[in-house]
């Protein structure tokens, strides 16, 4: 879609302005122990949280055909890493932007709620999430233990790459994490807001199955990518087949 | 992956079932590499109060917020509801060192929305999944337990004071527990509570119909923490009560 393509173009431009930043591109075995599905963090276990209710928060994946776009195996930190911030609570940005390729009217929407869901497949000790898709909230906590055992983004990062690539349709992933202020996050809000209103835009047409555009909250997105008006078609089509 | 032990206090209303929840929660909150999970199954929740945490908000409430965002067709996939949901529960969740605290709060409202309360559930017993003990503070009706917080508990303790109704309801409640299947349990034990007078032990058993898992005498103590709504953690771990408790959880856990 080519209103993704201008968002990372964007991101990385955001980036450029926020140098120096962490820039590490990570390879190898993941080395972390699972937490066996027992991922609470509670107050007092709780060495760093990362977007809290109270807090600016924004989780993000955005996806592009053009495999250069994409730094591959990429983890950028803008703001301090976890093992620099013990008994902080800190705003909180993760974007994912993922190189795919075969991405069509018809398996969109799928793949993108495939990819959405990869956050929960993270099971590492130590490190609990829950989050919001509607809101693209994300709130997460790193215990004590897992802190001195030397929890990083570059762990997490890692993680998160290595479950994404398991999918045969994507070829490369970059994470940017940022915690440096409400500022900073608020500012990639703006920059992916456009991500947020196409998504809303599938969900109601996947969801809801109103393929009636008069009144619609989102006719303007549709009518602006071109993706979403095909797949419209499509759900028409078919939507016209089952009467 | 580790076993969560699941402990149900139930009886009349006023035979103190919350100090003595509050009690076992204390006890248990001694193991500090534990987690203890303390629901508030009773719609007065005093248990926040015995275990100084604060409720912002209660299981009931983002049902009610929930059902809101539904009928503004704000919400419509299933999966998106149940993160929604697991997020909006953590929230929502009552912390004190090792233990969390969810209150249920209110029965549900009029409406059928029976696929949410099976979310809801489902939701509360994963959460549960991540401590080692869970404890609830239930109400006369054992069913609520089944209906709204989960499926089985490992031991049910019913409280009773002397008195012939305390007795009564708790027999009805294991009636209603094993005879009606309300709640799936491993097993089931009493404890007789503000027991002015010690001899009254061996007639109270007899009318009993539950294996005694012990005694608590009259303690002003325990009354004094009611009346000034201190927290329970802090009641002194010399006490007589309290010593009764952690004889009664050695004896449950062997």
């Amino acid at each position: 879609m080519e209103v993704l393509e201008k968002i990372i173009d964007d991101i990385h431009d955001f980036l450029q302005k926020k140098l120096p930043y962490k820039l590490s591109m990570v390879s190898g075995d993941l080395i972390w122990p699972s937490g066996e599905k027992r991922n609470i963090v509670l107050n007092d276990d709780m060495a760093v949280e990362l977007g809290n209710p109270n807090m600016d928060s924004l989780s993000c994946i955005v996806w592009s055909e053009h495999a250069n776009k994409i730094r591959s195996s990429h983890v950028s930190v803008v703001g301090p890493d976890i093992p620099e911030s013990f008994g902080k609570s800190l705003p909180f940005g993760k974007i994912v932007l993922v190189a795919v390729k075969g991405f069509n009217e018809e398996n969109t929407y799928d793949r993108y709620r495939d990819m959405e869901m990869i956050r929960y497949s993270i099971d590492l000790k130590g490190y609990m999430v829950r989050a919001v898709s509607q809101y693209q909230q994300e709130w997460s906590r790193i215990s004590k233990e897992a802190f001195h055992k030397g929890f990083s983004f570059e762990i997490l990062g890692k993680a998160l790459i290595k479950e994404f690539l398991k999918r045969d349709y994507i070829s490369a992933v970059e994470v940017i994490f940022v915690t440096s202020c409400s500022e900073d996050v608020k500012a990639l809000k703006a920059i992916t807001s456009d991500v947020r209103k196409v998504i809303q835009a599938m969900d109601k047409m996947v969801n809801e199955l109103t393929l009636d555009c008069n009144g619609c909250d989102y006719r303007e997105v549709c009518d602006e990518v071109v993706e979403l008006k095909k797949m419209k078609i499509i759900l028409v089509k078919k939507s016209k087949e089952v009467i | 992956m580790k076993e969560t032990k699941t402990i149900a206090v139930c009886g009349k209303g006023g035979v103190g079932k919350t100090s003595i929840t509050a009690l076992i929660v204390k006890a248990l909150s001694k193991y500090k590499d534990k987690k203890i999970l303390a629901i508030d199954a009773d719609p007065a929740i005093g248990l926040a109060t015995a275990l100084g945490v604060e409720v912002k908000k209660t299981v009931n409430d983002i049902r009610n917020n929930l059902i809101v965002s539904i009928e503004q067709k704000e919400t419509t996939d299933k999966v998106d509801t149940l993160h929604k949901l697991d997020y909006e529960m953590f929230n929502a969740l009552g912390q004190n060192k090792n233990i969390g605290f969810l209150a249920i709060g209110r029965p549900e409202d009029e409406g059928c929305y029976c696929q949410l309360n099976s979310f809801l559930k489902g939701i509360i017993e994963d959460m549960a999944n991540n401590f080692d003990y869970v404890v609830i503070d239930g109400e006369a009706g054992i069913e609520q337990i089944n209906r709204r917080v989960m499926k089985t508990v490992n031991y049910l303790i019913v409280v009773s004071d002397t008195s012939a109704k305390g007795i009564n309801v708790a027999n009805t409640i294991k009636h209603v527990a094993h005879d009606n299947k309300a709640v799936n349990y491993k097993s089931i034990g009493g404890i007789l509570n503000r027991v002015d007078d010690e001899r009254k032990i061996t007639t109270l058993k007899t009318k009993l119909n539950i294996e005694l898992l012990g005694w608590i005498p009259e303690d002003n103590l325990v009354h004094d923490f009611d009346f000034y709504s201190k927290s329970f953690i802090e009641f002194p771990d010399a006490s007589m009560t309290y010593r009764v408790i952690e004889e009664i959880l050695a004896r449950i856990e062997n």
